[in-house]
């Protein structure tokens, strides 16, 4: 079962590659091989077993997969040094005046929602 | 007699999986460690990079000879990226009731969050690859960091911006919203899941199941969006 899962999300990347060289050469192949499998997906109407495993398997170590990619910040700790405070404040700010807009945003829109609903 | 303690030495730091299994068994500590103690900063990933990193800088290895010797994990990261495909899924079936509240706050809040990073950062005087870098900051690590790439910035400091944006945003983003009085649940859970990813999610499932539900529907959805609008709208403007 797990196996053949795997199979399937190999399929789904090697698709998407074909279609990053083909078509949209500016999206890489992985995410090209998600929105095909989401697009399988819908058209399916569910998720069969062996898919849900082998990605609830993979996902679980998702973290893991990341370490050595995400090693290679070695490389850039004079860029951090020289741009220290312009990441520390923008990642900062930014995040906590986002958080307060779509918190906001999205009550609003419900709230509005579920007036018009009750109008009806 | 005396044994051969340097050729040994010597065999096991030049075996092929000689990465692999310091990697997996730093890995696996650095989740006990968060499991145990749960605390918020001891991600996971974080603390392995740490971990990894003080090693290698130790052991002067360069970072051309981890990476290829870690490929074997590399590889596996492909076919995990395109099974977020099945959380998506599953999470926009869920919330079928609300789902244009949902969309709109994702397209618009999320498109906000990333010109207001991006724009603090460059007003800030940070260099193009800064840039570049800070722009995928609030989408899952596998996804910000393949974006990051595409749009010329840094892969792996793209993984320390989803984190540090992650944990703040986890920290602060509930009580935040509440000193202000914004307390649905689908609120706070999109507020958490569009900026602060995995770990706004599991901050958000403190909160409440519904909270939880929204916020990984918002990262699962903010992610592919930021994956194929960015690099599209990177090529336009450039």
């Amino acid at each position: 079962m797990l196996l053949r899962g795997l199979s399937w999300l190999v399929a789904f990347q090697l698709a998407g590659t074909a279609l990053n060289v083909l078509f949209f050469p500016v999206i890489p192949g992985p995410i090209l091989g998600l929105v095909l499998l989401f697009i399988y997906l819908m058209v399916r109407g569910g998720v069969n077993e062996p898919i849900n495993e082998a990605a609830s398997s993979l996902l679980r170590y998702l973290p893991l997969l990341l370490v050595p990619p995400a090693i290679g910040v070695m490389a850039h700790v004079a860029d951090i040094k020289a741009d220290f405070w312009a990441i520390t404040g923008s990642l900062v700010i930014s995040l906590l005046v986002s958080i307060v807009f779509i918190g906001w945003l999205m009550q609003v829109l419900i709230k509005r929602q579920a007036r018009k609903k009750g109008g009806v | 007699m005396t044994l051969e303690w340097h050729a040994a030495l010597d065999a096991v730091i030049h075996h092929p999986l000689f990465f692999v299994g310091l990697t997996l068994g730093v890995y696996q500590l650095a989740v006990a460690a968060y499991d145990k103690t749960r605390w918020i900063f001891l991600q996971p990933l974080l603390i392995s990079m740490v971990a990894l990193i003080s090693v290698l800088l130790l052991l002067g290895i360069d970072y051309a000879d981890y990476k290829k010797g870690t490929g074997l994990l590399s590889m596996i990261l492909g076919p995990a990226t395109v099974a977020l495909a099945v959380p998506l899924y599953l999470n926009i079936r869920r919330v079928r009731q609300v789902l244009w509240p949902t969309l709109i706050t994702l397209f618009v809040g999320g498109l906000f969050a990333t010109v207001l990073g991006v724009a603090l950062a460059w007003f800030f005087g940070a260099e193009t690859m800064i840039l570049k870098t800070i722009a995928p900051k609030s989408v899952t690590s596998p996804i910000a960091m393949l974006v990051a790439e595409e749009i010329g910035g840094a892969a792996s400091l793209a993984a320390v911006f989803v984190m540090i944006t992650g944990i703040i945003g986890a920290m602060f983003g509930v009580e935040l919203l509440r000193i202000l009085r914004i307390t649905h649940p689908a609120a706070q859970g999109m507020a958490l899941g569009i900026i602060a990813h995995g770990i706004g999610t599991a901050r958000a499932l403190q909160e409440s199941e519904e909270a939880g539900a929204f916020a990984a529907l918002a990262m699962s959805v903010m992610g592919v969006l930021t994956a194929v609008l960015m690099p599209l709208a990177v090529a336009l403007i450039a």
